[in-house]
């Protein structure tokens, strides 16, 4: 009792396979393209020395798509992560001024104001009803307002030195690569084998009904932006020790990047599709082209371009699978 | 000319190699109705997909108005003078039912300016032509959903379509609104317009229809002039198999009490309702659509909070609850009215949909036991004789029935004590309609108490041991299934004092 009646297929079977095929496997297919191109076009690209630069700065990228894919999955989105790698860089500074054992102390203040803002991201969505888009901006510019108050433009500290491991790597393992890895790991355990990653899946999917399942639809939602913030906190110290000072415009378009990433990576927009599987072919892709055009020494203004039609691309086909209906 | 306003002559169609319609042949006179009727996936809507121009058919031909019509597209069929209103309807809420009847085609002065007087003086013509009252300046989203479908049917008209195709009509109906759609559909046949009606209640097929042309896997199983047609005879052409009987009966006494719901209200519509439900029983509500049936059923849930009333469910497991994850744990279970937007999660896959509410009792330390999981998903897949290719299909590739079915396998995998279920049969089709009868049945045997809401007053009656019959937010009467008559229900559900006239 495995096979669909024939008249059953008539109504989607055949082509449930084909959509399958280009949402599961569509980012992975143009990775492998985009990895054969670079055989001939920039065959650099393999070197063991490029590839670790490409993996750690992959990381900085990944470990907050993890956060943006999940929040993607509960049919939000989250902006204000470009705020809170600003905030990390100035606790960071600020509380070690430069010493290495304050800093996991700084690690812990970071992550806790950042699970507040998490935590006001997913109160505005939830309880107010204010559209992700907007409450995540607006707190976006609230976070990065708060920063310039605090610093009055100029902000003070030094970043210690032991942050600076994450410039290292052995072969091409870093610490970030390892981190990113890692995390990887486990949240794609949570979401695909514990009850609360089912949940998120859920709450995505149909709202209403993951409510009327008994669903606490306002917690997971919350939590899931505290999750993303969090995840953004550790971006943004990985961030903060490749940089190794204070910068006001630290991680400027990661926040982009990172929704980019997750919605190449095959993510619906409006949620309850998607995975952390194919967010990692989505930063691998964008990583990797970005390097490939600095490879072939084009302007920056050209990676935008390329950068702007592959998302396109991508959202199209994704759309355009998801029309056959 | 020839004597048919429309032949679709030896229309075939496969997708990805598989047959959607192989060789079908319908042939419309002018100012008939003509049923189609057929299970889900039998062909219907590929088949009036390929008139409305949306489909181009893999072979036959379709001869309109004495002519060969080649692959057309959706505007150019519409010109020609075919409409099809669908299940959905596709009005603007904000427009005025003017604006919408008129929506792209408005009359206007010179340099486009819109001509408001024509605009409304037209579209009230066009609904008097219909026989309905109606202020053409009332924005959509005002009206009700029978209201609605006389706009889309005006905006046909308007149109100058000679056959309209209505694409399961009742299914957003109740009562008396259906009264009204075949008054207007009588309308339109007297001055010349043919209907095509799709339908899966096959009462209205009789009422209505003076042809029925039964589609089964794709081909054409008959075309039958309706006067030598019978109920049984239909079923069993459109299943293939004969149906005893459409509502299985069990023999059983009353049970104990196992619900008790006292004078609850709502801020909805609801109010001051009591209801009592013993085990094993079903209770039938009935009632026009908007009368409160659904409120009642969110109330019961905890899905709308109370605003006065008491909920109890009596026995060993007694127990009250605010919200839905309460209840559920309290063993009481609703399957909502509407499957896709608030009981299916179309997007995720099988397997997911049917263990969502029993995760905590799958999980250890919160991890999923995936042997477990399997186990009883095979089991529902099993018992509800759920057609899908895997358990990780996603919901939304299966047929409306099978849907309906996973909707149900979740809610008994919570081991209920009491299950609401609001329209189960809504978009099925006959033969998973018996199934669902019978599951439920099975349920009463095994002890647990249905509260069934239904606006197929057949299917009250058949299957219901009380039926209470809702109106305007009230419990306006309580009929024993012997003494239930269709005409005695409609008739409570429709007293004057409770009016339906309220907005």
């Amino acid at each position: 009792m495995s096979l669909a009646k024939p008249y059953e297929s008539a109504t989607g079977f055949s082509s449930w396979r084909l959509r399958k095929l280009v949402v599961d496997f569509g980012v992975y297919m143009a990775l492998a393209v985009l990895l054969i191109a670079a055989i001939f076009l920039t065959p650099k690209l393999y070197e063991v020395n490029t590839i670790a630069v490409v993996m750690r700065q992959a990381s900085q990228l990944g470990i907050v798509a993890i956060g943006q894919t999940m929040i993607l999955l509960v049919a939000g989105l989250d902006l204000s992560v470009g705020g809170i790698f600003i905030m990390t860089s100035i606790v960071v500074a600020e509380v070690t001024n430069g010493r290495d054992e304050m800093v996991l102390p700084a690690i812990l203040i970071s992550l806790g104001i950042g699970a507040l803002i998490g935590a006001g991201n997913g109160v505005l969505v939830t309880k107010r009803r204010v559209p992700p888009f907007v409450a995540t901006l607006g707190m976006l510019v609230l976070v990065k307002g708060a920063t310039q108050a605090y610093t009055k433009g100029v902000p003070g500290g030094f970043v210690p030195d032991v942050l600076g491991i994450v410039n290292q790597s052995w072969f091409v393992l870093s610490i970030p690569l390892l981190l990113w890895l890692g995390l990887n790991a486990f949240f794609i355990f949570v979401l695909r084998r514990t009850a609360y990653g089912r949940k998120v899946y859920a709450v995505g999917s149909n709202t209403e009904a993951a409510r009327l399942s008994g669903i606490s639809v306002d917690v997971i939602r919350i939590s899931v932006y505290i999750l993303g913030s969090c995840l953004a906190v550790v971006s943004g110290v990985v961030l903060t020790g490749y940089v190794g000072y204070v910068d006001r415009f630290i991680g400027t378009g990661l926040e982009l990047d990172s929704i980019a990433a997750a919605i190449v990576g095959g993510t619906a927009f409006v949620g309850g599709r998607g995975g952390l599987l194919g967010t990692i072919a989505g930063v691998l892709m964008i990583q990797i082209l970005s390097t490939m055009a600095l490879l072939m020494g084009l302007d920056i203004e050209v990676q935008f371009i390329i950068k702007g039609l592959v998302i396109l691309g991508a959202v199209t086909l994704y759309s355009v699978a998801s029309i056959e209906e | 000319m020839s004597e048919y306003i429309l032949e679709m002559l030896n229309i075939s169609k496969s997708f990805a190699g598989v047959q959607a319609l192989k060789d079908v042949t319908i042939r419309c006179k002018p100012g008939q109705v003509y049923g189609l009727v057929g299970e889900n996936g039998a062909g219907k809507s590929t088949l009036m997909k390929i008139l409305a121009g949306a489909y181009r058919a893999d072979a036959g031909e379709i001869i309109y108005k004495g002519e060969q019509r080649e692959q057309a597209s959706a505007g150019e069929v519409i010109d020609s003078g075919i409409s099809i209103i669908y299940q959905e309807l596709a009005l603007v809420q904000q427009m005025s039912v003017a604006e919408n009847i008129f929506l792209g085609r408005e009359p206007r002065y010179t340099l486009g300016v819109l001509n408001l007087r024509a605009l409304h003086s037209r579209a009230a013509a066009l609904l008097k032509r219909l026989g309905v009252r109606l202020d053409t300046r009332l924005p959509v989203s005002e009206l009700t959903v029978a209201q609605r479908q006389s706009v889309e049917i005006a905006k046909a008209l308007s149109q100058n379509a000679d056959l309209i195709v209505m694409d399961e009509p009742s299914a957003i109906l109740a009562g008396s609104e259906l009264d009204q759609l075949f008054r207007i559909i009588e309308s339109l046949v007297e001055q010349g317009v043919t209907i095509i009606y799709i339908s899966h209640r096959l009462e209205e097929v009789f009422r209505i229809a003076d042809t029925v042309t039964v589609l089964k896997d794709g081909e054409l199983v008959d075309t039958r002039s309706i006067d030598q047609l019978d109920r049984p005879t239909l079923v069993e052409l459109m299943v293939g198999r004969p149906l005893d009987e459409i509502f299985p009966q069990t023999e059983h006494e009353q049970g104990e009490l196992i619900l008790v719901a006292e004078n609850i209200s709502t801020n909805t519509i609801l109010e001051d309702a009591s209801l009592a439900l013993y085990k094993g029983e079903i209770l039938g509500i009935a009632g026009m659509v908007g009368s409160g049936r659904t409120e009642l059923a969110r109330a019961l849930f905890g899905a709308d909070p109370l605003t006065s009333g008491t909920i109890t469910l009596v026995g060993d497991k007694s127990a009250r609850w605010n919200n839905p994850s309460q209840a559920i744990a309290s063993g009481l279970v609703l399957v909502p009215e509407d499957r896709k937007t608030h009981g299916l999660f179309t997007s995720l896959s099988v397997r997911i949909n049917i263990t969502l509410p029993i995760l905590s009792f799958l999980t250890r330390f919160g991890v999923l036991q995936s042997s477990l999981e399997n186990k009883i998903v095979a089991e529902a897949q099993e018992r509800l004789s759920i057609v899908m290719a895997s358990a990780d299909q996603e919901a939304q590739y299966l047929s409306g029935g099978n849907q309906q079915k996973v909707v149900l396998a979740k809610w008994l995998e919570t081991d209920p004590a009491v299950v609401i279920l609001d329209e189960p049969t809504r978009g099925v089709d006959v033969g998973a309609k018996f199934e669902i009868y019978k599951l439920m049945r099975q349920l009463n045997d095994r002890g647990i108490g249905i509260v069934m809401i239904s606006s197929e007053l057949p299917e009250v009656i058949g299957m219901s041991d009380r039926i209470l019959v809702m109106n305007n937010g009230c419990i306006v009467g309580e009929v024993a299934q012997e003494e239930a008559t269709e005409a005695g229900i409609i008739e409570l559900a429709t007293m004057a004092d409770a009016g339906a006239n309220h907005s």
